[in-house]
């Protein structure tokens, strides 16, 4: 036991430590680097990015790390590059590590939700933008955990480098064990060493979690949540958007009084009439492994006018619409918005993500999605005002008073820091109108608003969607099950089966009066559906 | 750390040496100001200012000296201060270095890695207790300084009676470091073995000598054949459990091994170790290290066929 204490506070042994974290911090660094290069090129749309990071994986995590240090120790002089001891163990196990760091990064990224980065590029941000203020935070958030685990065992694997020579803990400890002949008392007070190494990245690792930690706002709950007796309210703190819910739910500020809707149809449909075109479809088609989605597909729609689209899911109304946004390529035909053609540039050229971001951002074409992909990681204020800096590059007090304005537009001027997923489904559809408004888009398309909402919740959202049309006089596509709203808020209706119109025409007309017996048969079917619901 | 350590070991040299030797002959050791007023080069030999005349790129270089630290006796931590390393062939190494007029430098590896470390150029010389065979004279070229002796470590009581490399370890599991010429001595016992009915000995390696004596008294193994100093210092060390079951001799001398390409190198550490055996400094470490002075051989060459 004296000898115990005796290694343990040997300085020989201690000055080790500084080199197993000297190459731990080599290894770490120089992996997270090289991780990052990694996950870019398997993430990247260049294919040879991808097989040439795919490869070099295999043949990093398929061979034996002793086998790499010796390499880079022993091995590269003969090619001219003679590293230190320290050098050479801290690239092999940088080496090492970047592979199973870039699986994290890649595995994280492609965990945010898909249709979170679906609104980004709809909102016209540009990938790098996208990847910086959408998935970056939240994929960072999830992948603490395991590069917690990535750095205990870099440290573990710092040992390694004792077979080139390197003073570290493990290499002075059995040296000193030879010499001495006390192994036990040596490994117990180097065991114990690495412990209290390891031990300190774990609670560095807890320390980061709670300080990214999106539900505990303030500096205060961050510290309380890490003391250990309080850990307890961690369940409860899980589960919390169920129970907000109910209570805001009835404390809406948004007045659903009914806006007397004398809307002179005739009137608007004169205004229109003669109208700029705002979307051109011409002969759109579009296949999925040689099935039809889009056949042939015409449509105008004019600057002010607001046009359902109706019929069967799976009849391509989302992928028309996604088409629009040009966030869906097409095999034919052309889309023009306000007379611009998004996706090409002017001699036909297929644009790079990038410039097609740009040029979504400048047709001013705004997208509600029927599953609402807000930005889970921020609140309803930034959600709106966030894409507002970063695309359109407003000034954040600009910014914030718009978001602020719109939501309280919508009716959650109290919600303007709750997070998304505090949120109840109305409230975040309504949060996703008040971001797609935002930058003061041309033409807005909704997919579905309201399909993936709770009966009793559909109403708020409407009512919004009303508000639009009727007082701001906007450009919609809307593609809806709500045929009772299709029938009160749209001028035009079109009826898509099988990626075709099978009928277009006023909205009263083909909603009521359906000239086609398969858009009857539908309406009828919605009519069956909305009588056993109700 | 490398200068931190060669810098101390050569204090602990100095107090070793004393001022024996007159002061006159350190005068080839010019570029070293420290070196020349301390006592320790006094023992250099008179000889040593003419060999660094002779070869006077090594002079006031640093070389790097690969050693597997795990025979104490040979070269291991101090253990009063782990800082240094010490031992016979760590003093011989200095000797040569102070004769030649160059600083050492020391850099622990595994037994086997030792001489890879020499030829990858990470280690200009290896002085560890490494025995000069025709095999490794593939990657290096040796400078005998040492007769082989070894000793067979066994258990306290020798349950297995094991008299030596031979019949006796029939059936038995020995020790051995990975790259250790007792390694295919003991394999080629398979076919008398089997003459003899008896089944063949069974090998463990490890990567060191301190591995090597946990195993027997671990009693996952019987045996352990190896450089009898090394053997004496473990039955020193565990009185109560191990002992020597008896000694032998190999065919093979203990050698400096130098990279194969620099003869010049290689004439001046010749040289240098002939001059240190003829002033007698050899046999005054070897008295040090409590290692038998007819153990000592005059410098040959083992070189690749």
């Amino acid at each position: 036991m004296e000898l115990f204490f005796h290694y343990l506070s040997q300085p020989y042994l201690l000055t080790g430590i500084v080199f197993t974290l000297l190459i731990t911090a080599l290894g770490l660094g120089g992996g997270l680097a090289m991780g990052l290069v990694l996950a870019g090129m398997q993430l990247s749309r260049f294919r040879a990015l991808a097989i040439l990071a795919r490869a070099y994986a295999v043949i990093s995590r398929g061979t034996p790390l002793i086998l790499q240090m010796i390499f880079c120790y022993n091995a590269l002089p003969l090619i001219g590059v003679k590293l230190s001891a320290v050098e050479a163990a801290g690239l092999a196990l940088a080496l090492n590590e970047a592979p199973f760091i870039a699986e994290i990064i890649r595995g994280n990224v492609l965990g945010v939700d898909r249709g979170q980065v679906t609104a980004g590029q709809a909102l016209g941000m540009i990938p790098a933008v996208v990847m910086t203020y959408v998935v970056a935070p939240q994929a960072i958030r999830s992948m603490i955990p395991a590069l917690g685990n990535e750095a205990v065992s870099a440290l573990k694997n710092s040992s390694l480098a004792s077979v080139v020579s390197v003073q570290e803990l493990t290499l002075r400890s059995t040296q000193l064990a030879s010499s001495t002949f006390d192994f036990f008392s040596v490994f117990f007070a180097s065991g114990l060493m690495y412990l209290v190494l390891t031990g300190a990245i774990a609670f560095t690792q807890i320390i980061l979690e709670v300080l990214l930690d999106l539900d505990l706002p303030t500096p205060q709950a961050r510290l309380v949540r890490l003391l250990p007796w309080r850990r307890a309210e961690l369940a409860p703190a899980a589960s919390r958007p169920p129970a907000v819910r109910a209570p805001v739910a009835g404390a809406e500020p948004l007045p659903l009084a009914k806006t007397p809707l004398s809307i002179d149809r005739e009137k608007r449909r004169a205004a229109f009439a003669d109208g700029k075109l705002a979307v051109e479809i011409d002969a759109l088609t579009k296949s999925y492994n040689g099935r039809p989605v889009l056949q042939q597909l015409d449509l105008d729609v004019r600057a002010g006018e607001v046009v359902a689209l109706v019929g069967p899911s799976g009849s391509g109304k989302s992928t028309l619409l996604r088409s629009i946004n040009r966030l869906e390529a097409w095999d034919s035909g052309t889309i023009r918005v306000f007379g611009r053609e998004l996706g090409t540039g002017p001699n036909g050229r297929i644009l790079s993500p990038r410039e097609i971001a740009g040029a979504r951002a400048g047709a001013g074409v705004g997208m509600v999605f029927q599953s609402f992909n807000l930005f889970g990681h921020l609140t309803a204020k930034e959600n709106v005002a966030g894409p507002l800096r970063w695309v359109q590059r407003v000034s954040r007090a600009d910014a914030d008073r718009r978001a602020t304005e719109l939501l309280n537009r919508v009716g959650l001027g109290a919600h303007l820091d709750s997070l998304p997923r505090h949120l109840s489904g109305g409230q975040q559809q309504r949060v996703a109108i008040a971001r797609a408004l935002a930058p003061n888009p041309r033409v807005l398309l909704l997919d579905e608003p309201t399909s993936a909402l709770d009966p009793e919740l559909v109403g708020e959202v409407l009512e919004v969607i009303r508000r639009l049309a009727v007082e701001d006089g906007l450009t919609m596509i809307v593609s809806t099950h709500q045929i009772g709203f299709a029938q009160e808020v749209a001028d035009t209706a079109v009826c898509l089966v099988d990626g075709a119109i099978i009928e277009k025409g006023s909205a009263n007309e083909v909603l009521s009066r359906p000239q086609n017996p398969r858009t009857a048969q539908f309406l009828q079917i919605m009519a069956e559906e909305e009588k056993a619901a109700g | 750390m490398k200068i931190f350590q060669s810098g101390s070991r050569r204090g602990s040299r100095k107090a070793r040496l004393g001022a024996a030797l007159a002061t006159q002959l350190v005068i080839g050791v010019l570029g070293l100001a420290m070196l020349s007023a301390a006592p320790a080069a006094a023992a250099t030999p008179a000889a040593c200012a003419a060999l660094q005349a002779k070869y006077p790129s090594l002079k006031g270089k640093t070389l790097t000296n690969g050693v597997n630290p795990h025979t104490p006796g040979y070269e291991a931590l101090d253990p009063n201060d782990p800082s240094k390393y010490v031992g016979f062939d760590i003093d011989l190494g200095e000797a040569i270095g102070d004769c030649l007029g160059f600083t050492v430098a020391y850099k622990p590896v595994t037994f086997a890695a030792l001489l890879t470390t020499l030829e990858a150029g990470q280690a200009d010389i290896v002085i560890s207790d490494i025995y000069a065979t025709k095999e490794r004279a593939k990657a290096a070229d040796f400078v005998t300084y040492l007769k082989v002796y070894d000793g067979v470590l066994v258990a306290k009581g020798n349950p297995k009676k094991i008299d030596g490399i031979s019949e006796s370890m029939c059936g038995t599991t020995a020790a051995e470091n990975t790259g250790y010429v007792e390694v295919p001595l003991i394999q080629a016992l398979e076919a008398k073995c089997k003459t003899a009915d008896k089944p063949a000995p069974e090998i463990q390696l490890y990567d060191n000598n301190a591995n090597c004596i946990q195993a027997i008294l671990a009693g996952r193994a019987d045996t352990y054949v190896n450089d009898v100093n090394t053997v004496d210092g473990a039955v020193k060390a565990y009185p109560d459990k191990l002992e020597k079951a008896t000694a032998v001799t190999l065919p093979y001398s203990v050698g400096i091994a130098v990279p194969r390409n620099k003869t010049d190198f290689r004439d001046a550490v010749t040289a240098a170790l002939t001059e240190i055996q003829k002033a007698g400094l050899q046999a005054e470490l070897m008295k040090k290290w409590n290692l038998p002075v007819d153990q000592m051989e005059a410098p040959k060459l083992v070189l690749a066929d």
